[in-house]
């Protein structure tokens, strides 16, 4: 499938400091995490890609537009911003409805009400946003985002705030709207929710992209670093001094109820466990690879990039 | 228009309005004191001349107005929310400008009702007080032209703004005869000062010779200049 968005050389800097250096990727339909510590350039790139910031150098074209040069195209493309900022002296529904009638839908009023209702913000819709909790706020954006029925949605830490049931139903809307065809990208720090979301991650070191893919592909490409696993058995002492001869396994580490194994081939490890298990007479309790989570990986890459 | 509505209502502000309706309202209750034991023709003639030597109150109310109609929206990072939205740069130029237009005309408004209930109390005829708000609104549109583009490219752009109407148009203009010609205080004065039968403007005006015709001439070129510069710089300038 063709990308909607594309990312082409793109580098962004203000005076001295490079913001984002050398960019090129594209993002399809879909939900797309944009992955990064705090300074790696993730909403100047979100920036740059709604066109509110100008590329210092390269190019974004979004369903084959620039959007600095054809503001059209913001018909089908919207922004959450990662800022609080909001009218504070509009209530939501107004800011809803003023969303909706400088996106120059039809019926403003029932494109806000059916919004508002998406992100369940009906009830509280007649306060004012100055009111508001960081996580209504965020509603309210997403609301203000929606009301176009985008075919873009740029999200730049949407669940800022959000209390668990509310980040439960923002994951689940988000899922939904990038399974219908629409191109998500959602920038977070909390990574959890990320692998929630998606299994595609775009991940971000100072400013460049540090790895694109799934976090089971990421993962695999890293050949310089062990794969970690931990084992719970019914004599780990025994276990662990059968591992330290098997081929593959480069360090093991005796911890008080378990074994930490590194091994370069996790899942060659697993085949070959069983068998070593039973010719040492030790039961395996627990075998838990550590480290293919979205979360150790993206310290390897932030660690990397250091 | 949506926008232009939205813009406007933004910048008006209950507190922030009352306060600047004071500020542009501070020539005519000058004029009201200083015409009380006048009498007819003395009292129009002063009205003008007060009009015009500290109408520049109302220009810098104005300049806090206009350079908001933007640079709010900047500062609070709400930029986004009408900037992502399929609305031309010429559309959001002209909106932009025309909230500033219409916030300094309610202004404009508010100063020279003031004023012509100072002439009432004089005694001065009424006419007197249509220069005054021809005054009050040709420099509003002016100015509005000038500051919405600079609240949006300025950081500081009060600042900037006080800069210019203290340094520029009350000081350098009076004595430099080429500022003269493109300080939008004097343009508005012109027209003013034909509209009105018993002006008199004195050396405010500089070189400038009172006209109609010529004062929105310069208006336009004015505000053709400012839709220019804004339209470009909405374009070509990052938005955040």
């Amino acid at each position: 499938m063709s990308d909607t968005i594309v990312v082409d050389e793109l580098s962004k800097w203000f005076g001295p400091k490079v913001a984002v250096s050398e960019v090129t990727i594209g993002f399809g339909p879909g939900v797309t995490g944009l992955l990064g510590p705090n300074g790696a350039g993730k909403t100047t790139l979100m920036r740059v890609i709604a066109g509110l910031q100008k590329p210092s150098q390269g190019s974004v074209s979004i369903l084959g537009e620039d959007p600095r040069a054809h503001p059209g195209i913001y018909q089908k493309i919207a922004l959450v911003p990662e800022d609080e900022a909001v009218y504070e002296r509009l209530s939501a529904r107004r800011f809803v409805e003023l969303a909706a009638r400088l996106a120059k839908v039809d019926d403003p009023p029932g494109r806000a009400q059916r919004a508002l209702e998406t992100v369940d913000l009906v009830g509280p819709a007649g306060r004012l946003l100055g009111g508001f909790s960081k996580g209504m706020r965020q509603r309210a954006k997403v609301a203000a985002a929606l009301v176009s029925d985008p075919d873009v949605l740029l999200l730049d830490e949407p669940l800022n705030g959000a209390d668990p049931v509310q980040r439960a139903h923002l994951i689940s809307l988000f899922k939904d709207l990038g399974s219908n065809g629409r191109t998500l990208v959602v920038s977070s720090h909390v990574l959890a929710e990320v692998e929630r979301m998606t299994e595609r991650v775009v991940a971000m070191v100072d400013g460049r992209l540090a790895a694109v893919g799934s976090v089971a592909d990421i993962r695999s490409a890293m050949t310089d670093r062990p794969r970690l696993v931990f084992i719970e058995a019914t004599d780990n002492r025994r276990l662990g001094a059968a591992l330290m001869s098997t081929e593959g396994v480069i360090g093991v580490h005796i911890e008080p109820s378990r074994l930490r194994v590194e091994a370069s081939d996790a899942g060659d490890l697993a085949k070959r466990l069983p068998a070593i298990a039973v010719a040492t007479g030790v039961g395996l309790n627990r075998v838990e690879p550590a480290d293919e989570s979205l979360e150790s990986v993206f310290r390897y890459l932030v660690e990397g990039g250091e | 228009m949506t926008l232009a509505n939205h813009l406007y209502r933004r910048v008006m502000r209950r507190g922030r309005l009352i306060g600047l309706m004071a500020l542009a309202s501070v020539p005519a209750l000058t004029y009201w004191l200083s015409a009380y034991d006048s009498d007819a023709s003395e009292a129009a003639l002063l009205y003008s001349d007060i009009l015009a030597r500290l109408g520049f109150s109302y220009a810098i109310a104005v300049l806090i107005l206009t350079v908001a109609i933007l640079r709010e929206e900047r500062d609070a990072g709400t930029l986004p929310y009408i900037y992502m939205r399929p609305i031309g740069r010429e559309a959001m130029a002209l909106s932009s400008i025309g909230a500033g237009i219409a916030a300094a005309l309610t202004l404009a408004l508010a100063g020279w009702l003031v004023s012509l209930t100072a002439v009432l109390a004089v005694g001065a005829p009424l006419d007197t007080s249509w220069s005054g708000l021809a005054q009050y609104a040709a420099a509003g549109v002016g100015y509005a032209a000038v500051f919405v583009p600079l609240g949006y490219l300025v950081p500081r752009s009060i600042l900037v703004g006080l800069g210019y109407i203290i340094v520029v148009e009350s000081i350098l203009a009076e004595v430099v005869t080429g500022l003269a010609q493109v300080s939008i205080w004097r343009i508005a004065l012109s027209i003013s000062a034909d509209i009105g039968a018993n002006q008199n403007p004195g050396e405010m005006l500089n070189s400038i010779a009172p006209g109609v015709g010529g004062g929105v001439a310069k208006l336009a070129v004015v505000l053709v200049l400012g839709f220019v510069v804004l339209t470009w710089a909405l374009r070509r300038r990052d938005a955040l």
